[in-house]
């Protein structure tokens, strides 16, 4: 590997990126604003300045060039001599934190961006703590740019990160720069707001609080913020992301950089779409019943009830026509739980995939990008996990049907006991002739976020838990499996599907994906080692 | 002080509003296509063509523009707040246009902008209720040898003293410049080919 | 200079100098016929052995940047920087105005060396005669075939456009202008890729300026050793140069490199003195850009390498404007400082913050609220900005550094007596009022 010498530390670079990526994949904290990995370099906003060792013009003696270069703009080379903590940079970057500050308002306490700011974090380490201007500042406006978004023209620092990514990442152009200099701002069309369905990433982006998010807006000092990786269950994409929640309230997601899935991004879908995890709506105890009475059991006898329905139903009808619906919004651990369980039972059962929503085609940005070009990628698979159950089921080697088959079957009473799961976020997702011949079931457990026709007359109805409450892993359209953790508790009183599936499989203890994923290496390889996306390099705001 | 929050939302042209482009001067854009090797090169000269047509380039026309040369209309707006040229606002039959620069400065600009302004009874970048001028000032017009100089559309003037500015602004022929022109972008078209209005008075290298 | 023999201002005071016929007659068009009859690399090599250096300010040499474009290219770019917006600089637009055939024949030659086929002539919108002037003598070219299909019979082909700029300042930094072209904002470039290998339309692209390529089809006519006869060592050939302000004669004069900038205000050929009442109390030589010289410091030769020793940032324009004793030099600074903030495009911070901030301390001063470290922080605004330190990605901000900090410098004491002559309560007035 090539290697470089910053701050007479000799490390090692990956080639072909520029010297300040180096710098930051080692771990020092290099001042930046325009630079994005994700983004075209415009070496515009002049805060990563470095020194460096050139030939002299003469001589050709190496020594120390007499002016700075943007260390995101110079690529690395093998041998390379620069450095960050000479004195020409150091006071050049606290001239540079101090021009930030020149004309903001000051309102961090009022911010959202607060406690996660960089002018903030950049103005304390390597700025001066007073300002030396006594002249009356620019002010500049608010501006609603969007459904989701707004700007504060006053805190931005004109990296043009947000500009870059409507142009270079989503496609759509919205946003752009109106009238130059020390007057130029941020804007978009009148009228034509930042609406496309990744415009969610120009305020991870924006370094600073001038692009605020409405969603979050004056929510949660995020500092209160406690954050758990996790994987979004919005498609079959797989984005990493991080679940940010305080005292068991999620407040927001966020992309976690996951190279060569979603990179740095993610879509607003995902990002928005989790709120239905909130609902009061939802299941949050075990349902028992018989007839038209119904009772809450203990969760302590949820195991048992369940092994006595499924033997005796096995004694009564064989298993032969039974089926279990493993949901693609489940993880493989659960899925691979409940598919044992059910195996143990009735070794004839049969396997089926849960409907799996497809919306249009797969939406690549920018649009009609192809290849290289293709910066993110929304599928048009609505569901995480339908590789995950594929790969379980396969191994199980149990018979199959599809969920068209197995709706079919059922109206024509070919199925005896089923053990459905749902956990779509929609409500909705029973298909009518499965509402209809359900009554035909002999034994219906149906798993579930919401009440359905299917838990209505199930005679044990279980609740299931928001992926925010589960941990697990996902195995994406590209059959990468990811694991994600539990970011808060599930409601008041609900078990987490996999600690209840685990016990009903025949464990003891504390379910973790871990445990499960170790158990299931004996016969799955892959899931032995089952990773993190790649940590969130600290420099990334 | 007030939270004040400018609503981009809100549509600022009429979905059915009749196009401001009209055919002509559409063809009049058009003829600069084949010079560039993307339409979005076009820009500058749609602009000054609608800009000479319709007075100033409002967000319709910026939309219009940004159709004809299939370019996004933040686009437009992006590159039209750059310039100081372009009224994105209605402004007044004549423009005119105070040199504040240094030479012009030194030769008394000052005082010649403040005769224009007090003639007109407008400020920089206001225009006249009768919506015959607007004034503006600019940095140097490169006629520094005659300062102080007001342009006052095409037509430059020179060694302008504070006491002939009424007199000036008055003269209907203000901005004309008589001279075998071209009709790319302004102007009528044609006029005579050989005619050189100006006599050859600069002072030259001996 | 009484012996100089014009060159580039040869035929401006011939009748009907911006006609084609006229020009012919005065001997135009020959250097072109003879250029498109040699090789691009002969050309391109006699124009580096004139060392004509580029008049647009950089003084990078012609020929050197020309031999900079990749020999496997398929499409070249010429643009003719006509944007001249440096104040106070006016050569250009005497060169258009009065003889836009001498312009048209250095493009044609220069785009032949270059191998270009099509040139832009980018020029600031507030040229409207010159404009008229330029398009005509196009037009005439045309008719006459010296543009179009195979120019003189060569195969040569060339196509010359004007594209005019809107008002944009930066617009006549070279990379600025290609964005500009292309219909964007004119935002410099970060350089590399220098246009030569990356410019308009991702294509290799030469910028030069007018007078520069007005020098064209001098050096092909008369040679290498002619050109170099002229002037100095590393200042070689005619150079126009503006004076402006109170002079007895404003204008724009050829002369060599060799005149002091004494001559330019004094001499017979240039700007025949102060008019009366009136004394030098600083000169910008070289444009505002390049900074100021007090009257004591007018033996400076108008060269590229003396301005240096006045600490200056070299020739730039070669414009000088003459400030008379009876002006303000706290209004003089900011109406420079109100020019860079105006003009800064915005991209680099300490350009786009730096120069609203100094423009903010140099009116308040003007204003009669200076304070004296007001003067020190001006200075040191000065010293973190700028494309030569690299902390700017355009030289505007250099441009913006030299001036503001001459001056502050060299009238100190100036502008010490007016903040000691304020009322005391003025500055008091600065804090309440603005914090
Ligand atoms: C802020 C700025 C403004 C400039 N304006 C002009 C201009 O108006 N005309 C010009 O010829 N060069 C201008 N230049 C210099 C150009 O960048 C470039 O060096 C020049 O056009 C090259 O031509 P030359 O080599 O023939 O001089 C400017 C440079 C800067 C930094
Ligand atoms: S709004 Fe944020 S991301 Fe956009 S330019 Fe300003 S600081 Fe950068
Ligand atoms: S130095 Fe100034 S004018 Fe040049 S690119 Fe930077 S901000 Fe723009
Ligand atoms: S991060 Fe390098 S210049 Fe902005
Ligand atoms: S300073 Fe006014 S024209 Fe140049």
């Amino acid at each position: 590997m090539p290697k470089i010498t910053i701050d007479e530390q000799e490390i090692e670079f990956a080639a072909g990126i520029p010297v300040l990526q180096a710098a930051l994949d080692a771990g020092l904290d290099i001042p930046h604003y325009c630079y994005h990995p994700g983004l075209t370099v415009v070496a515009s906003c002049r805060l990563c300045l470095m020194e460096m060792k050139m030939p002299h013009p003469k001589s050709g003696e190496l020594g120390w060039a007499p002016k700075l270069f943007p260390s995101c703009q110079t690529p690395a080379r093998d041998g390379m001599v620069v450095r960050f903590n000479s004195e020409t940079v150091v006071t050049g970057r606290e001239r540079c934190m101090e021009y930030f500050l020149l004309n903001h308002p000051l309102d961090c306490p009022v911010c959202d961006q607060a406690g996660e700011c960089s002018l903030q974090d950049y103005s304390y380490k390597f700025g001066k703590p007073e300002s030396r201007m006594v002249d009356p500042k620019l002010v500049m406006p608010k501006k609603d740019i969007g459904p989701q978004t707004l700007l504060y023209s006053d805190r931005c620092v004109m990296c043009t990160r947000c500009v870059r990514f409507t142009k270079e990442v989503s496609g759509t152009s919205e946003l752009c720069i109106t009238n130059r200099g020390t007057n130029s701002e941020i804007d978009v069309f009148p009228g034509k707001p930042l609406d496309n369905p990744i415009q969610g990433n120009v305020v991870d982006l924006c370094p600073v609080g001038a692009l605020l998010d409405k969603d979050f807006l004056f929510k949660q000092r995020v500092w209160f913020l406690q954050s758990a990786p996790s994987i979004c269950p919005g498609c079959s994409a797989g984005c990493a992301i991080r679940v940010d929640a305080n005292d068991d309230i999620v407040y927001r997601l966020k992309p976690r950089f996951n190279p060569g899935v979603n990179d740095w991004w993610m879509c607003d879908e995902g990002r928005f779409g989790w709120k239905y995890a909130l609902s009061d709506e939802r299941i949050t105890t075990p349902r028992l019943r018989r007839g038209s009475s119904t009772k809450t059991p203990k969760w302590e006898d949820v195991s048992e009830i369940l092994q006595y329905r499924f033997s005796q139903h096995v004694d009564e009808h064989g298993s032969g026509g039974m089926v279990v619906v493993l949901s693609p919004m489940m993880s493989c651990e659960e899925a691979w739980l409940l598919l044992s369980f059910m195996l143990k039972v009735g070794p004839n059962v049969t396997a089926v995939i849960g409907p799996i929503l497809s919306v249009g085609e797969d939406q690549a940005f920018p649009a009609g990008s192809t290849g290289d070009e293709t910066k993110f990628i929304i599928r048009s698979e609505k569901a995480p996990n339908r590789r995950g159950l594929e790969m379980i089921i396969d191994q199980a080697g149990c018979e199959t049907l599809s969920f068209d088959e197995f709706v079919e079957s059922v109206g024509d009473g070919e199925v005896s006991a089923a053990w459905i799961v749902g956990g779509y976020p929609e409500k909705t997702w029973v298909p009518k002739a499965l509402e209809k011949a359900v009554g035909k079931l002999e034994l219906l457990v149906a798993q579930d976020l919401f009440e359905t026709k299917l838990t209505a007359a199930a005679a044990v109805t279980l609740p299931a838990c928001a992926f925010t409450e589960r941990a697990g892993c996902f195995v994406n359209h590209a059959g990468l499996i990811q694991p994600f953790e539990s970011a808060v508790a599930p409601p008041n009183g609900c078990h987490r599907d996999g600690q209840y599936l685990y016990e009903l499989a025949g464990y003891q203890g504390l379910y973790t994906p871990d445990r499960v994923r170790e158990l299931m290496a004996a016969t799955m390889s892959q899931f032995a080692d089952v990773r993190e996306a790649a940590p969130a390099p600290v420099h990334l705001h | 002080m007030a939270w004040e929050t400018i609503d981009r939302n809100k549509p600022v042209t009429a979905k059915e509003a009749a196009p401001l482009l009209t055919e002509a001067i559409k063809d009049k854009i058009r003829v600069f296509f084949d010079r560039y090797e993307t339409k979005r090169a076009v820009l500058l000269p749609a602009l000054h063509i609608t800009q000479e047509a319709l007075g100033h380039v409002g967000p319709q026309a910026m939309e219009e523009i940004a159709e004809l040369l299939e370019i996004a209309p933040s686009e437009v707006f992006d590159t039209i707040g750059f310039y100081t040229h372009y009224w994105t606002h209605p402004k007044g039959e004549k423009v005119v246009v105070a040199c504040r620069s240094i030479s012009c400065q030194v030769m008394g600009g000052d005082e010649v902008l403040e005769a224009c302004k007090k003639h007109l009874g407008i400020e920089d970048h206001g225009t006249t209720s009768d919506g015959k001028y607007s004034l503006m000032t600019e940095e140097c017009l490169a006629g520094c040898d005659h300062a102080p100089c007001l342009l006052i559309n095409e037509k430059l003037h020179e060694k302008v003293k504070p006491e002939d500015v009424a007199t000036l602004l008055e003269d209907a022929n203000n901005d004309k410049i008589e001279m075998p022109r071209s009709d790319l972008y302004d102007g009528p078209p044609g006029g005579s080919v050989d005619s050189d209005s100006k006599a050859a008075d600069a002072p030259a290298g001996e | 200079m009484a012996d100089y023999e014009p060159v580039l201002l040869k035929n401006i005071s011939l009748e009907g100098s911006t006609d084609l016929k006229v020009y012919e007659s005065a001997g135009g068009y020959a250097a072109a016929r003879k250029a498109l009859k040699m090789t691009p690399d002969e050309v391109t090599e006699i124009v580096k052995e004139a060392n004509l250096r580029g008049r647009g300010g950089a003084g990078f040499p012609a020929g050197v940047k020309w031999g900079f474009l990749p020999k496997d290219r398929e499409v070249t770019y010429l643009c003719v920087n006509a944007d001249e917006s440096e104040p106070p600089t006016f050569s250009n637009r005497v060169l258009m105005e009065k003889d836009p055939h001498q312009l048209i024949e250095g493009t044609i030659i220069a785009a032949f060396a270059t191998q270009a086929q099509k040139a832009f002539i980018y020029m600031r919108v507030e040229f409207h005669e010159p404009f008229h002037v330029m398009q005509n003598a196009i037009d005439q070219a045309y008719a006459a075939g010296y543009l179009g299909k195979n120019i003189f019979g060569s195969g040569f082909e060339l196509d010359v456009f004007i594209h005019r700029g809107a008002g944009a300042y930066v617009c006549g930094e070279e990379t600025g202008l290609i964005e500009s072209l292309e219909g964007k904002r004119g935002c410099p470039r970060i350089k590399p890729p220098f246009p030569a290998v990356e410019g308009l339309f991702h294509k290799p692209t030469v910028v030069n300026n007018v007078e520069t390529l007005c020098n064209v089809p001098h050096i092909i006519e008369r040679g290498a050793a002619w050109f170099k006869s002229i002037g100095a060592e590393g200042s070689e050939g005619p150079k126009l140069f503006c004076a402006s302000g109170p002079v007895n004669r404003p204008g724009c004069f050829e002369g060599p490199m060799t005149i002091t900038c004494r001559e330019l205000i004094e001499g017979d050929g240039y700007g025949r003195g102060m008019r009366s009442g009136k004394e030098v109390k600083a000169v910008l030589p070289g444009g505002i850009s390049m900074g100021v010289l007090t009257a004591d410091e007018l033996n400076m030769v108008m060269d590229f390498d003396d301005p240096r020793n006045f600490g200056l940032l070299g020739l730039g324009t070669a414009a000088a404007v003459i400030i008379d004793q009876q002006q303000d030099i706290r209004k003089v600074l900011a109406n420079i400082t109100r020019f860079y903030s105006h003009e800064s495009c915005g991209q680099c911070t300490q350009c786009r913050e730096g120069t609203s901030w100094m423009d903010k301390i140099a009116t308040r001063i003007a204003d009669g609220v200076g304070r004296t470290e007001d003067l020190d922080l001006i200075v040191d605004v000065t010293k973190n900005m700028g494309m030569m330190p690299g902390l700017s990605i355009c030289g505007l901000s250099d441009g913006a550094a030299f001036p503001i900090r001459t001056i502050v410098q060299k009238f100190r004491g100036e502008f010490e007596a007016y903040i000691a002559e304020q009322p005391p309560t003025s500055t008091l007035r600065v804090l309440s009022t603005f914090n």
